[in-house]
């Protein structure tokens, strides 16, 4: 029977415990990302094959708990609820076990059988922490495998486990609450007995008396009776307790997690400053933390686009030659030149991922790997809650500097709803590797270097006014901000590569293909010589406003497809790649204004579109165009006084 | 209201100060997120440091290190010892 040799398994733990890496060891390449039904969030799932066996995983969203405060913890414990896995492996940081045993007291209460895996061993071992894994798993009666991810150590044990366990009970010892509670969960639980819901009897009774929303709605259904006697109950505990009944069970579990936690850890020789606590103070006090920050950004930015501009020339030479060899052998007709609009489309997007925004990742997800990213959403925590979000979107923006698509889905790190939609309209005023390429191109080599790192505070300085003004425009309480704090560790060049892939993909999945389609359409319409007509119709804008040429507003259509085309196009329009022969220092800049701010290109289109609907993808489309007019023209007076 | 002698919120706390939680003054969701966390009235927090013009609080409590908005920090009372 192939159904014997099957097994579906469950990945579930908190952010930062290695539950990725965990994830990308046992799949590999046999991994596909997709959405939860109805949702924009990622559901990884992949395939092991072992000792015959087909064994199916799926990587659950990282939460910190199973309430429903959340999307991701909602489909969590549906997910394990409903689709009864075979065994949920639950991946726990070793190094910050009571926290981690919060969460898997939870789990354990929906009575699916569960596998600890305590990872990172290593880590909590060069800290001084001692486990006692027996221990633990005579606790909990749950197999107890310590692991090392990311050398793989400790994972074949896991699956082994997973084998032996398959079709057995889970038989968990419960965690069992004060007197009080025991009580009332007990008398619940005699009257759910009889309601026969797809849920476990005691799981239920707590969650009713932890006034969980859907399911308190799920029992009122079935019987009001039952809820209004969890109404009596749950005021009687409040009354013993005088705190709201839920947060009395919340902290029981918590202070069950710190007991079980003292029995079998042991900590030793923790006197010495360790080496990351030196670092964390380096990198996060007030006196040294923000200067290490602007090196470490400034440093990366520079060395990313140095390398960029070397290389992309170097594709830019080889291209040219193609470019070519096209001409000669196929001709410049009508058919011949479309064809080459779509080869060129996806050269240039080469010329953009791999000098640029390949290398730009990589740096990222080093620092992000090593520890440090969580260092800037702390410091920048305060400066971005001016804006009406809090510290974890300053990583949307640096992932935006190197394409606003994976800037913009990187957005649903975000709490709720209101502080994406922020943090995805302000990384869409991010100047991205394409916007950067002009920045630098014009700005950078025509007029000098220090106006166009002027443009780039001026960006920062316009991203911080736009974030201001929408955090009042859209009503609702900021959330604040709670984020682990990972400790330093050696990165790890196999995670590094998956998570620059997944950036790198959505790229190439979602940016290229509209890309290339709208390339071949504007070239057909440029070919069919509508575009003069179209310069001339724009020109009201860019040439009386903006007093820029009027082949400026060819440009700007080219753009909106990809922003570094602006760059290519002038010079093909033009005839030349010396733009100050054509262009004054004045309307290099203002141009460069008018390209960073005035519509994102169609790829980041798409994925407003897809995130938040046409209605709002327009509004920002529409908005943004209006305002890049409106202040390129203003500065472009004001330059008036400069040059 | 709160002005029990020694009761301060956790924002009053000096870098590298250790303290016991006695109550947090949120909301149900707030309280019950933070207890998810491990932080809870009873349990030992010790402020790692702080930033700039009131900006979040790093903390250390049940044996994990966490930042914590200003605004939240602020609303954790705590006993020092």
């Amino acid at each position: 029977m192939t159904d014997e040799k099957k097994i579906n398994i469950v990945l579930a733990g908190q952010g930062n415990s290695g539950k990725s890496t965990v994830f990308n060891y046992l799949t590999g390449l046999h991994q596909h990302i997709g959405n939860w039904a109805g949702k924009t969030i990622e559901k990884r799932e992949g395939t092991l094959f072992y000792k015959g066996y087909t064994i199916d995983v799926l990587d659950l969203p990282g939460i910190y708990s199973l309430t429903t405060y959340s999307d991701e913890e909602v489909i969590s414990r549906e997910h394990i609820i409903h689709q009864n896995p075979d065994c949920v492996i639950n991946i726990i940081d070793s190094t910050n076990l009571e926290r981690s045993l919060i969460f898997t007291l939870q789990l354990l209460e929906l009575e699916c059988p569960v596998i600890l895996a305590v990872n990172m061993i290593d880590l909590a071992k060069k800290k001084g922490i001692t486990i006692d894994f027996k221990k633990l798993q005579d606790i909990l009666n749950a197999p107890v495998v310590p692991t090392v991810a990311s050398r793989g150590r400790g994972l074949t044990r896991v699956i082994d486990k997973v084998i032996e366990l398959k079709g057995e009970k889970a038989g968990h010892r419960i965690h069992r609450y004060g007197k009080e509670i025991e009580n009332c969960i007990k008398q619940l639980s005699e009257l759910l007995v009889d309601i026969n819901l797809p849920y476990p009897v005691r799981w239920v009774a707590i969650k009713l008396l932890e006034k969980d929303n859907d399911i308190s709605r799920l029992v009122a259904g079935r019987s009001p009776q039952i809820l209004e006697k969890a109404g009596q109950l749950i005021e009687n505990l409040e009354e013993i307790h005088g705190h709201d009944s839920s947060v009395v069970i919340a902290d029981e579990r918590s202070h069950t997690s710190s007991q079980i936690t003292r029995e079998i850890v042991k900590i030793t020789s923790n006197r010495k400053l360790s080496i990351n606590d030196r670092l964390d103070a380096l990198t996060t006090q007030k006196s040294t933390g923000y200067l290490f920050m602007i090196l470490i950004l400034g440093g990366m930015f520079l060395s990313v686009f140095s390398f960029g501009n070397w290389l992309s020339g170097l594709f830019d030479s080889v291209f040219r030659e193609w470019h070519t060899w096209w001409n000669e052998n196929l001709g410049t007709a009508f058919l011949s030149a479309l064809g080459w609009s779509a080869v060129e489309s996806v050269l240039a997007l080469i010329q953009i991922a791999f000098p640029y925004i390949l290398p730009f990742y990589v740096i990222l997800y080093l620092l992000e790997d090593w520890g440090y990213i969580a260092r800037i959403s702390f410091l920048m925590d305060k400066l971005m809650h001016k804006m009406g979000i809090h510290g974890k979107g300053c990583i949307s923006f640096i992932i935006g500097f190197g394409c606003n698509v994976p800037g913009c889905l990187s957005c649903r790190i975000m709490e709720s709803k209101r502080e994406r939609f922020i943090t995805a309209v302000l990384v869409t005023l991010v100047p991205c590797s394409a916007v950067s390429v002009i920045v630098f191109g014009l700005v950078g080599k025509y007029v000098g270097i220090w106006w166009a790192l002027g443009l780039y505070l001026f960006a920062v300085a316009v991203i911080f006014i736009a974030g201001k003004i929408s955090s009042k425009l859209l009503l609702g309480e900021p959330v604040e901000l709670i984020m682990a704090m990972p400790d330093y560790k050696t990165p790890q060049l196999k995670t590094i590569l998956y998570q620059t892939w997944d950036s790198l993909k959505e790229f190439v999945f979602i940016a290229a293909p509209i890309v290339i389609i709208s390339g071949v359409v504007i070239q057909a319409i440029n070919l069919a010589g509508w575009m003069p007509a179209i310069s001339s119709f724009m020109s009201p804008v860019t040439v009386t406003w903006l007093g820029l040429p009027a082949i400026t507003g060819i440009l700007l259509i080219f753009g909106i497809l990809r922003k570094e085309l602006i760059l290519v196009m002038l010079a093909a329009y033009l005839g030349t790649t010396s733009f100050s022969d054509v262009l004054t220092s004045q309307q290099m800049i203002t141009l460069a204004i008018v390209s960073m701010f005035y519509i994102p290109c169609v790829a980041t289109i798409s994925v407003l579109w897809k995130e938040y609907g046409w209605k709002k993808a327009m509004a920002i489309c529409v908005l943004e165009i209006g305002f890049a007019i409106l202040l390129a023209g203003i500065v472009s007076r004001l330059l008036n006084f400069v040059f | 209201m709160n002005s029990k002698k020694g009761r301060i919120s956790l924002t009053k706390l000096e870098d590298g100060q250790t303290a016991i939680i006695v109550s947090v003054q949120g909301g149900k969701m707030l309280t019950k997120r933070l207890a998810d966390l491990g932080i809870t009235s009873g349990k030992v927090v010790k402020v790692i440091r702080k930033t700039l013009f009131s900006g979040p609080v790093q903390v250390e409590v049940a044996g994990s290190r966490l930042v914590l908005g200003w605004g939240l920090s602020s609303k954790i009372l705590v006993e020092t010892r």
